[in-house]
């Protein structure tokens, strides 16, 4: 019997092999080449870790939404790949009144969505209103300058009761007029980015405003691609429009996205050949440590590593509004300005990129100010004195500010774990903190959600706190987290000066004039030691060498429709 | 097939699975609410106006109370409601979608615990204390050992990358997942990864089970008659050995489910088991409740089917 069952097995060994290559599906091999020297199948191919939340301008919010949608849709002016503010559907930039309160944008008349029906200067003030009221937890706010925005934003349920903000008008279909309650030196910008200031289609809104972007059928913009398929957290298909109406014709036709777990699985297809690029759609921080460290190693693949200096900074957060924080007042100077200074100087910046950032591939020390290096409005290399490490004079402040350590025992530094480099940082810190102010804090980690709530409520006394920029404008810093108004000003801060220096500086049309003033307020900020910043991040990505016109700025991937495939 | 008593039975347990699946729905409803932390909320922190109109919109500003008839209206109608984090997507439409992929992964990873569990404990136990049985048993006892996510990620690392380098690209496992039913590797090989561990259980037990009964009288007796090995060992052995084995399926259909969630996460499965993991991670209360509704009525259907599975299996067994 038990014969049997041996020869048995020796039958079906040799089949077993077989079954298990036959399973294995190969699914390799190049594409083939053209005169052109582009790749016969230019179906362009990368992942993200999460699903889009939106693709509704209106609504539109997280980064790998926006990465996709600014190739969906089109708005009056773009970035272009070095972040400077051009026309898009506008076909120059706007004419503004000497008083600035004026904008004149003149239309391509050109301009369609893909669904055949052309742009007129109606469809911007329908989905410039739209997105003032129905995208309060969004951009919407971008528009809040807009003569009529006050009414609009606070209309409930406007898809059924639309109103129209009364400072946007349409002398023409191809002449768009927006007037201005006050002068402000940004709005371009908040036009350029692709979030709220987007056209849609109000004939094919108005039939679903909820769901209209959600299927391919009826996700109808103006950009060089559509939505052609869409499995929910699993995939996402984009095509190229036939015969689109700008420039340059898209030469990739497919765009194929995978909803994946996590980058690792991502760099192991990209290194599979399953993949064209890895970082695309905010993915750009997400390639785990590991994995980078070893493409770094690799001779072949660390050719393909790219590493971009992006948009996000993060610091410690000092609570000024808590009842008990040690950190409230004192803007200037006095005991609580001591306290914060010394928790500041008492980090060395260059081990902590070292230890937490695999000695500066993944971030750099944040020595520069609050807004990322690279960006309009960072003070340079090692300008912010806060930001040098000087144990000896953080013990004496320590002293100054803290005399009996009644006010500093028991301090806990609140994280959230969701992000490596956050753990990260908080064990290096809180090592730090012990070694050169001889000073024990707990760390905490929070999960994400509960983290970012309790920080609306002001609730811890020292924390990780983060800014990733919407846009290159220096207001985009100081106006959400460092004026009483900011919506995210989790800290409470506020400073007379900086708020007067910020509100001047807002009110210039010309950036180039109101950066000087934004570098007040940042030294202004330094100086009340409103925070301890730590790091700046980088992004990591990946290019095959076949792909041109690949690429990302500290904000954006490079548009789609530059992109080509080359033989390979 | 079914006789009325059977029937009867089945109709009880199919009231009682609609009763479990209220309760576990409401106790879960009830304990996510109490939850801190909302996925509505994300870093530019909007407004407490803007926040109060998105909580008006997914009806989160209503009453516990008026919430929980509302879901359970829902759910009535087979409505689950709409993800918090990925606007317009049903989740209905979701769970089953990703129901049917995990279904491929864990009925795979069934086969491959009846079957290889089943196939190592019949051949160590007809083979007791020979090279089969001592090979058999270190098996088991090396997947009894190692948590399937430590043979997923060998497996990961061997088929996906590793076939991958010696074959220079011919023949790989393609992680992930194309298309709505996936790839034949896409399934196998976390099916193997999940079910592998269990095997080793089953293993373990048909050897046991098959051992005290291949010294049965009975065996003994369809020896003496003159029946092959073959007949012996398939029809009369391993049926009732088997008794202990179905007994335990139920137990490990639950431990293939949970198991999920950690290979569908290693592979990049879109299944139940990663959505298990993400929407609770993201806060997306209506996902969770949904996903735990769901997952109860799953494995109280598996113990349904265990529990009629004896019957078939021994027929002694009457409902």
């Amino acid at each position: 019997m038990s014969d049997l069952f041996v020869g048995k097995l020796r039958a079906v060994r040799p089949l077993a092999v077989l079954g298990t290559i036959g399973i294995l599906v190969a699914a390799c091999g190049g594409t083939s080449t053209a005169n052109t020297g582009l790749a016969s199948d230019q179906t362009l191919r990368f992942p993200i870790d999460g699903d889009i939340g939106t693709l509704d301008p209106a609504a539109v919010n997280a980064e790998t939404d926006v990465e996709i949608y600014q190739n969906l849709f089109d708005g009056l002016l773009k970035f272009d790949d070095t972040l400077k503010v051009v026309p898009d559907i506008a076909t120059d930039l706007p004419t503004i009144s000497s008083d600035g309160l004026t904008y004149t944008f003149k239309l391509n008349p050109k301009a369609k969505f893909w669904n055949g029906d052309p742009v007129v200067a109606k469809d911007f003030i329908y989905s410039f209103s739209r997105a003032a009221a129905e995208g309060q937890d969004a951009y919407g706010g971008d528009f809040d300058h807009v003569v009529g925005y006050d009414e609009v934003s606070s209309t409930k349920d406007w898809a059924h009761n639309q109103k129209m903000m009364s400072g946007m008008t349409a002398p023409d279909d191809h002449t768009l007029v927006i007037k201005l309650t006050s002068p402000w030196g940004v709005f371009n910008t908040e036009l350029a980015l692709a979030a709220a200031a987007q056209v849609v289609d109000s004939k094919v809104v108005n039939a679903d405003d909820a769901n209209w972007w959600a299927t391919p059928a009826t996700a109808v913009g103006t950009g060089p691609y559509k939505m052609t398929a869409r499995t929910p957290k699993q995939s996402l298909e984009f095509t190229a429009v036939d015969n689109w109406w700008g420039s340059p014709q898209p030469t990739v036709k497919k765009v194929k996205i995978d909803v994946i777990g996590d980058m690792a699985q991502g760099v192991a297809k990209y290194e599979q050949g399953g993949y064209d690029l890895i970082g695309y759609g905010g993915m750009g921080s997400d390639i785990p440590i590991d994995d980078v460290l070893r493409l770094q190693k690799d001779p072949k693949l660390s050719k393909e590593l790219k590493f971009v200096n992006k948009v996000r900074t993060i610091w410690v957060q000092f609570n000024f509004v808590k009842a008990g924080s040690p950190f409230k007042g004192d803007l200037e100077s006095g005991p609580a300005h001591d306290l914060r200074l010394a928790f500041s100087l008492a980090i060395d910046r260059d081990q902590m990129v070292s230890v937490a950032c695999a000695g500066g591939v993944t971030c750099s020390a944040a020595t520069g100010g609050l807004i990322t290096k690279g960006l309009k409005g960072y003070l340079g290399d090692g300008a912010d004195s806060s930001a040098k490490f000087d144990a000896t004079q953080a013990k004496a402040l320590l002293k100054s500010g803290d005399p009996t350590g009644a006010k500093t025992k028991n301090l806990t530094y609140f994280f959230d774990p969701n992000k490596a480099i956050y753990k990260a940082t908080a064990e290096n810190l809180q090592s730090q903190w012990q070694a050169n102010l001889n000073l024990h804090v707990n760390i905490q980690p929070i999960d994400h959600h509960t983290f970012l709530q309790s920080l609306s409520h002001h609730e811890y006394i020292m924390s990780r706190e983060g800014w990733q920029a919407d846009y290159d404008h220096p207001q985009d810093w100081f106006d959400n987290l460092f004026v009483k108004a900011g919506g995210s000003n989790g800290s409470g801060y506020s400073d007379p000066k900086v708020e007067d220096l910020v509100a001047k500086a807002d009110a210039e049309p010309s950036l180039d004039k109101a950066i000087p003033t934004y570098v007040e307020a940042s030294k202004q900020m330094i100086a009340d030691a409103a925070f301890a910043p730590l790091v700046y991040f980088k992004g990591e990505f990946l290019f095959k060498p076949y792909l041109q016109g690949s690429g990302s700025n500290n904000f954006n991937d490079f548009y789609w429709n530059e992109m080509k495939i080359g033989s390979h | 097939m079914f006789t009325r008593g059977a029937l009867l039975y089945i109709g009880q347990r199919l009231v009682l699975i609609v009763f479990t699946a209220v309760a576990v729905s409401s106790i879960v409803f009830l304990g996510v609410h109490r939850l801190p932390g909302s996925a509505l909320l994300n870093e530019r922190r909007p407004d407490p106006a803007a926040q109060r109109e998105l909580l008006h919109f997914y009806h989160l500003d209503l009453p516990l109370s008026q919430q929980y008839v509302r879901f359970v209206e829902g759910v009535l109608h087979g409505d689950l409601g709409e993800s918090l984090v990925n606007r317009s997507v049903q989740i209905t439409p979701l769970l089953l979608r990703e129901a049917r992929v995990s279904l491929e992964v864990g009925g795979a990873a069934i086969v491959f615990t009846i079957g290889i569990g089943v196939l190592l404990g019949v051949l160590a136990a007809v083979r007791q204390n020979t090279w089969v049985d001592y090979l058999a048993t270190t098996t088991s006892v090396i997947g009894y050992s190692m948590p399937n996510f430590v043979i997923a990620s060998l497996l990961f690392l061997l088929f996906g990358v590793a076939l991958y380098n010696w074959t220079g690209g011919a023949l790989y496992y393609n992680s992930g997942w194309t298309g709505d039913y996936g790839t034949l590797d896409q399934i196998i090989i976390p099916g193997f990864a999940l079910g592998f561990p269990y095997a080793s259980i089953v293993a373990r037990l048909t050897r046991a089970s098959m051992l005290e009964v291949i010294r049965q009288d009975y065996v003994r007796t369809a020896r003496a008659k003159g029946l092959t090995n073959r007949v012996v060992t398939i029809r009369h052995a391993l049926r009732n050995a088997l008794i202990p084995v179905v007994t335990i399926l139920g137990p490990l259909v639950i431990g293939i489910i949970t198991g999920s969630v950690v290979i569908e996460n290693i592979f990049g499965i879109p299944g139940l088991g990663k959505e298990f993991a993400t929407s609770i991670l993201q806060r997306d209360y209506n996902i969770v409740i949904g996903l735990f509704t769901f997952y109860a009525i799953i494995i109280a259907l598996a113990n349904l089917l265990v529990d009629l599975l004896y019957t078939v299996i021994d027929p002694r067994i009457r409902y």
